[in-house]
């Protein structure tokens, strides 16, 4: 391989992507998928409408409703409307839960008797719904425990005291935001190196590749190079959205981090290769991309469920695709921070340097110097 | 022994086969001629010399001998290949010289004294060197040829291989790159392999073979193949007249050629007569094209367009200046000039595609002032652009329906309207097939069939006869003077071949946004009384100014 040879091919490249503004998709790209769906997504509920239709008016019902109000996981609206009617706002979409007191309900606790309090909750998105549910149960208890407390019933004598380990505040963003960094390093190099490919040949400029004594290996260290270089400066940037925008902690080594997701992006960057020798046109391996990256990206990042939920083919799936191995020690880095320490971190370290170096070998192979 | 050396090379596609055991020789210093109809196997026999695709067979050069693109990867520092396609190896953004200096490297060239001085002189005869600095995307067509066929020669090959790098040049650019070339020859001693669709191009090499259906079916010296079609070859106009279609005379631009002996004088024979009398020969039909009235009967002015001191500018740039056309009832008249002149510009404002800065347009008596008059415009005009505008992944039938449809034309009418034109333009074997299976010639043709549907007084032609061998391109002509002659339609047609212009009523010659000339052929060649061809006229326009 010859140096000056690469290098000049390198120089033209970029002079492409610079005069096309392909340069402005690079960096523009990534931070869009960040922004986007770090914003976009999110699991926990909070102001849900709640009417509570208090029919006690009693200092135990008043405790009750004090808790809703004063939550912000609820927006809590106190009315006297008849059980018909607020169940009609829910059709109407207008709240997302009913709370409904009985009248006998600080005379019976009084008396030791059990009460039932009345809960409708807009299950229409099964996961709010379930969300919104267990919020309503934990006030409830919560109140109940109080309640049993004043009275001296032995309901008072279990407190429960639970903590998120690794998440402590159970913040969205921090769940979510590290997983994308796994997604984007996916999509976009793999992207821009398959453009890069095809459009050569979509163009016909791949003749000069073909007809000229520019070797293989040659030909993809000038395709590879650029966009290895240029995308890891969005290692950084990332970071940064994740830390400064989002407020996720960063626990870990950074350096573990950075080596990660260098070897990430040449991965990226090889799939987009595999993908330019079977495409011939920059909209179908654009497309071919995308279908090929984001899915997997985002089904086995570990956004949207553990990969260690997951069972059958789901859970082959998950290791087939390269974003489950990188995303952990990603997730690491940030929440927990236990780096080399952990055996699994160094196991899916060394399966990422696996994964690049099969791909590059594999692109290498298959990328024939003649028309087909 | 021979520099180079073909033996008997095949390269097969998945569904067809590009080229059947051919062989040919080469020594240093020679200019080898392929010609032959668009998928008559040159390019792929191209491809395999220069190593860029697989092949069977054995190719041999200065003795080294290669049966593959990977064996063929040494000989490929002193190979030159300019791929077939208007600036196909260039990148759009990059200037001339950093094209140059790109090429340089990635061939690790040594850039000395001796390096930028061959550049120079190269940059010089293609005329750029003052032209370094824009982007390959802002060339016209014909300097990006040349731009093409520079960056091939900086590493100074033995063996150069280009595959039609003069279609769709304009007659002063090809000109120029057959003196770079033959510069080269001279200088270098390179042997030349070069494709063309221009006879008068074939006519200047040392040796040229005929391509048809994969093979070579013939070989020679120019004047050797000639003086073999010359007991073909006869005056015009006496071709026997048969009943049945399967004809086997043909009569072409003042010629007619049989092959039984008619009773008219023989006459000269060209390169072109090659290709007929191998028609005929290989009992190919060539379908006699037929056309009949048109449905809508109308009575045509005498001055059916007028434009007067039409405008166009695209920001400082003046694309087309003040220029004043007529087309009459029944006109041919044939738009010429140099790549980037503003001939297509002048169509599209004509066509109402784009609005006019200055100047008045006139349809049949009606001035074009508003958005709906250029509407009208477009329903009394057929227009066929230089890239065919057809639907790659609908059959020819579907894209004619679809076509129809665009122009409101009933269903039943289009229907009974396309069968005709099928049948009368001679494609109706082709219907069920996708453009892209097809011969540049049938799509062309189908292409004016398509513009023919909405029955228009006028047909805009841009560039239709680009890389269509000389047989379609006969038939092209035909047809156009019978659809004049049937229809009382109006053409105005933009052409490189300069042999064409002859075939028009009046031609107007463009230069640089400005109209140089425009009459009738017979008086630009009586005002140009030492030209020989028209080839020479135009020239002679184009040099005066330089």
């Amino acid at each position: 391989m010859k140096r000056s040879v690469v290098k000049a091919y390198i120089l033209k490249e970029f002079t492409e992507l610079f005069r096309s503004k392909l340069i402005i998709m690079v960096y523009l790209m990534p931070s869009m998928i960040m922004l986007l769906f770090g914003y976009g997504i999110h699991m926990e509920v909070t102001h849900a409408r709640t009417l509570i239709i208090d029919n006690d008016q009693s200092h135990f019902s008043r405790m009750l409703t004090a808790k809703f109000e004063h939550s912000t996981y609820f927006n809590a609206e106190v009315t006297l409307m008849s059980e018909t009617e607020a169940l009609h706002r829910i059709k109407q979409a207008k709240a997302d839960i009913i709370v409904i007191i009985p009248s006998s309900f600080e005379k019976r606790l009084l008396h030791g008797q059990k009460s039932e309090i009345g809960v409708f909750v807009d299950g229409a998105f099964p996961n709010r719904g379930m969300t919104m549910e267990s919020y309503v149960q934990g006030v409830i208890l919560d109140t109940a425990q109080q309640i049993g407390g004043t009275l001296g019933k032995r309901g008072g004598m279990i407190t429960v005291n639970s903590r998120n380990l690794f998440n402590q505040a159970m913040r969205d963003e921090d769940a979510i935001v590290p997983g994308l960094i796994g997604l984007v390093l996916l999509v976009a190099p793999a992207i821009l190196s398959a453009l890069m490919i095809v459009k050569e040949k979509e163009r016909g400029t791949i003749f000069n590749f073909y007809a000229s004594p520019l070797g293989r290996g040659e030909f993809l260290a000038a395709k590879l190079i650029p966009g290895f270089l240029l995308h890891s400066l969005n290692i950084f940037i990332l970071f940064l959205w994740a830390t400064e925008l989002f407020g996720v902690p960063f626990r870990g080594s950074f350096w573990l981090y950075w080596l990660a997701a260098e070897i990430y992006i040449l991965i990226s960057l090889s799939i987009g290769m595999l993908i330019s020798v079977i495409t011939k046109q920059q909209i179908v391996a654009v497309v071919l991309t995308i279908i090929i990256t984001i899915i997997p990206g985002f089904l086995y990042s570990g956004i949207l469920m553990p990969i260690s939920s997951m069972a059958g083919e789901s859970y082959i799936e998950a290791h087939l695709f390269p974003v489950m191995y990188f995303n952990h020690i990603v997730y690491d880095s940030f929440l927990a921070g236990t780096g080399l320490a952990s055996a699994k971190t160094v196991e899916y370290l060394g399966i990422l340097i696996l994964y690049a170096v099969i791909f590059l070998t594999l692109g290498t192979f298959l990328l024939k110097k003649e028309l087909k | 022994m021979s520099d180079l050396k073909v033996n008997k090379v095949t390269v097969s596609y998945k569904k067809q086969t590009g080229i059947k055991e051919a062989s040919l020789q080469a020594q240093s210093g020679e200019i080898i001629g392929f010609i032959g109809a668009d998928g008559a196997g040159k390019s792929s026999l191209m491809h395999a010399i220069a190593g860029v695709i697989r092949f069977e067979g054995e190719i041999s050069y200065f003795g080294h001998n290669y049966h593959s693109p990977r064996e063929a990867e040494k000989i490929k520092p002193h190979t030159g290949l300019m791929p077939q396609g208007i600036g196909l190896v260039l990148y759009e953004t990059l200037t001339v010289a950093e094209h140059l200096s790109f090429f340089a490297n990635i061939r690790g060239l040594r850039q000395d004294a001796a390096f930028r001085a061959y550049q120079e002189k190269l940059l010089h005869m293609a005329g750029l060197s003052d032209f370094t600095d824009r982007q390959a995307g802002k060339l016209s067509g014909g300097m990006m040829q040349k731009l093409s066929l520079i960056c091939t020669l900086l590493h100074r090959p033995k063996l150069l291989i280009l595959d039609e790098p003069t279609t769709g040049v304009d007659p002063l650019s090809r000109l120029e790159l057959w003196e770079i070339l033959d510069t080269i020859r001279k200088e270098e001693g390179t042997i030349i392999v070069v494709s063309t669709a221009y006879m008068q191009e074939a006519a200047k090499m040392d040796r040229v073979l005929l391509f048809d259906g994969g093979e070579i079916i013939a070989r020679g010296t120019v004047p050797e193949l000639t003086e073999s079609v010359r007991a073909y070859t006869f005056e015009a106009g006496a071709c026997p007249e048969k009943e049945d279609v399967e004809s086997d005379c043909f009569t072409f631009d003042r010629r007619s050629y049989s092959l039984d002996p008619l009773s008219v004088p023989r006459a000269e024979p060209t390169l072109e007569a090659l290709f007929f009398v191998n028609a005929l020969r290989t009992k190919r039909a060539i379908p006699k094209i037929e056309i009949d009235a048109r449905e809508s009967k109308m009575e045509i002015p005498e001055s059916v367009m007028e434009a007067r001191g039409l405008t166009k500018r695209f920001g400082n740039f003046t694309a087309n200046d003040h220029i004043d056309m007529r087309l009459r009832g029944g006109d041919i008249v044939g738009l010429l000039g140099a790549n980037g002149t503003g001939k297509t510009t002048f169509m599209k404002m004509l066509l109402g595609l784009y609005p006019i800065d200055e100047g008045e347009l006139t349809l049949l008596g009606k001035s074009i002032r508003s958005s709906a008059d250029r509407q009208e415009l477009k329903a009394k005009i057929g227009y066929v652009s230089q890239h065919f505008a057809l639907y790659k992944d609908m059959t020819v039938r579907e894209n004619l329906i679809y076509f129809a449809n665009m122009h409101h034309i009933p269903v039943a009418t289009a229907i009974k309207r396309i069968n005709r034109y099928a049948h009368e333009l001679g494609f109706d074997a082709y219907m069920d097939h996708s453009p892209n299976e097809l011969p540049l010639g049938i799509n062309q043709r189908f292409s004016v069939a398509a513009s023919l549907l909405h029955e228009p007084v006028i047909l805009f032609l841009d560039e239709p006869t680009s890389g269509v061998d000389t047989i379609a391109r006969a038939q092209f002509w035909e047809m156009l003077h019978r659809l004049k002659a049937s229809w009382g339609i109006s053409i105005l047609i933009t052409t490189h071949y300069m042999s064409e212009a002859e075939y028009c009523n009046r031609v107007v010659l463009m230069r640089q946004g400005r109209k140089i000339a425009d009459d009738t052929v017979e008086k630009l060649y009586a005002e140009h009384p030492d030209a020989e061809n028209f080839e020479e006229i135009f020239l002679s326009y184009y040099r005066d100014e330089i």
